[in-house]
């Protein structure tokens, strides 16, 4: 590449546009909030209906379907290494924000798992969506996703004043507000911008 | 001092940007305070509970009160580091929420918890064993589990190894306790506060006076 002469103003355009670069390339993560969110929204009322309507025993295979999440988010984690060409500090913040939810969740399983699956699930789950998209929503500087997080934390509280079968509403109900709600309007303030 | 405007070459360009950022860092580096009360404050505090359970006394508080008294400091010592700090960076704010998240999400815990002991109180399992004791044994690895993520993600954040391996230790201490007695719970609740913040606080502690000592000489 030739050596080209830059004035400070032009410099500072170049800074700009990578910003703005960096910014739409976070609308493309909302689809890792609407792919899980979608899938805990399925398997949290999938759940609610198999053992409060259908009386099925094993209620709980319905969660297999995170399965897909991992698979989904493995594969687009990887798409997206290959073709991302900036590294920025909010993918960074993102990345290892969500790593660290991630092994919080797989161990939470272990611990709910001793203690027993139809017991205190959901307040501890809800709670732990509401860290993810609170800070998330402070990262990227967008609102809904902080109301998004404070409202999964009342939730919470909620949840663990109701019985079992309900606890899985209020962990949909928590989904919906906290991820996929959010995840819409990410993407289209985006859409928005970009036209 | 007024700069006269002056045509800069791309590497010239980069080169200035390099070097504001590098100036930035070493006005950065973290005090380790904060990281050093917690880490000591909660080992101490999980110590105190087992010598109650061990030696069957009990004082006349919950030893784990002081962790709210501890938000008084803790508060003051936010100020006054927001007040010396010349510079903020981007991962300055992000660790800020995160831990601000990780402080909600901790009394949240402790609500919920609470809210369950109430509604186990009197219920017994098939063996006759009390609900409450059983939900207490869990209370370790549930706090463990909290105490391993911001500090996990603060480590690769910060570039920090110890902090990385700490929030590892915090996690791996956490699953070993979901099979443990309380007593154990409580002495490896110790060890992860002690490996996971008191020792690399220690260890920030040192790096930030180095710098400042380095940023004073550089003054001069």
């Amino acid at each position: 590449m030739a050596e080209e002469n830059l004035s400070p103003e032009q410099s500072l355009q170049v800074i700009q546009s990578m910003i703005n670069k960096t910014k739409q390339d976070m609308s493309d993560n909302s689809i890792y909030f609407l792919v899980w969110g979608w899938i805990t929204f399925i398997a949290c009322t999938g759940q609610f209906i198999l053992k409060h309507f259908v009386k099925y025993e094993k209620h709980y295979m319905v969660w297999l379907l995170i399965l897909v999440g991992i698979a989904f988010s493995i594969y687009q984690g990887r798409k997206q290494e290959k073709t991302q060409r900036v590294k920025t500090y909010v993918g960074d913040s993102m990345k290892y924000l969500w790593m660290g939810m991630g092994i919080c969740f797989f161990v939470l399983s272990m611990i709910l798992s001793k203690i027993g699956w139809d017991s205190a699930v959901f307040p501890f789950f809800i709670m732990m969506y509401g860290l993810g998209t609170f800070v998330s929503g402070n990262i990227l500087q967008f609102r809904p996703l902080i109301i998004g997080g404070i409202s999964a934390w009342v939730l919470a509280i909620g949840a663990a004043y109701v019985e079992y079968d309900y606890q899985m509403l209020f962990g949909a109900a928590a989904i919906l507000i906290s991820y996929i709600i959010p995840a819409y309007m990410f993407r289209f303030k985006n859409k928005i911008a970009n036209q | 001092m007024m700069q006269q405007e002056k045509q800069l070459t791309e590497k010239e360009s980069l080169a200035l940007i390099t070097q504001m950022i590098n100036k930035a860092k070493d006005s950065c580096h973290d005090t380790g305070i904060s990281v050093i009360m917690w880490g000591a404050l909660i080992a101490i505090c999980a110590l105190v509970k087992l010598s109650e359970i061990h030696f069957g006394y009990r004082l006349p508080f919950d030893i784990y009160l002081l962790t709210i008294v501890a938000v008084i400091p803790q508060v003051f010592i936010s100020i006054k580091e927001k007040k010396e700090r010349k510079v903020k960076t981007y991962d300055d704010a992000f660790i800020g929420y995160l831990w601000l998240g990780f402080g909600i999400t901790i009394f949240l815990m402790i609500f919920i918890t609470n809210a369950f002991f109430n509604v186990l109180e009197g219920y017994t399992n098939t063996e006759g064993h009390s609900a409450v004791i059983i939900m207490y044994e869990y209370i370790s690895p549930l706090f463990l589990l909290l105490y391993g993520m911001p500090t996990f993600v603060t480590g690769f954040t910060m570039k920090f190894k110890p902090m990385i391996l700490g929030g590892i230790l915090c996690w791996v201490c956490c699953i070993i306790t979901i099979f443990t007695t309380i007593k154990i719970d409580l002495m490896l609740t110790a060890f992860s506060a002690v490996f996971a913040w008191l020792i690399p606080g220690i260890i920030m502690e040192k790096d930030y006076r180095k710098a400042k000592r380095g940023l004073a000489e550089a003054n001069v």
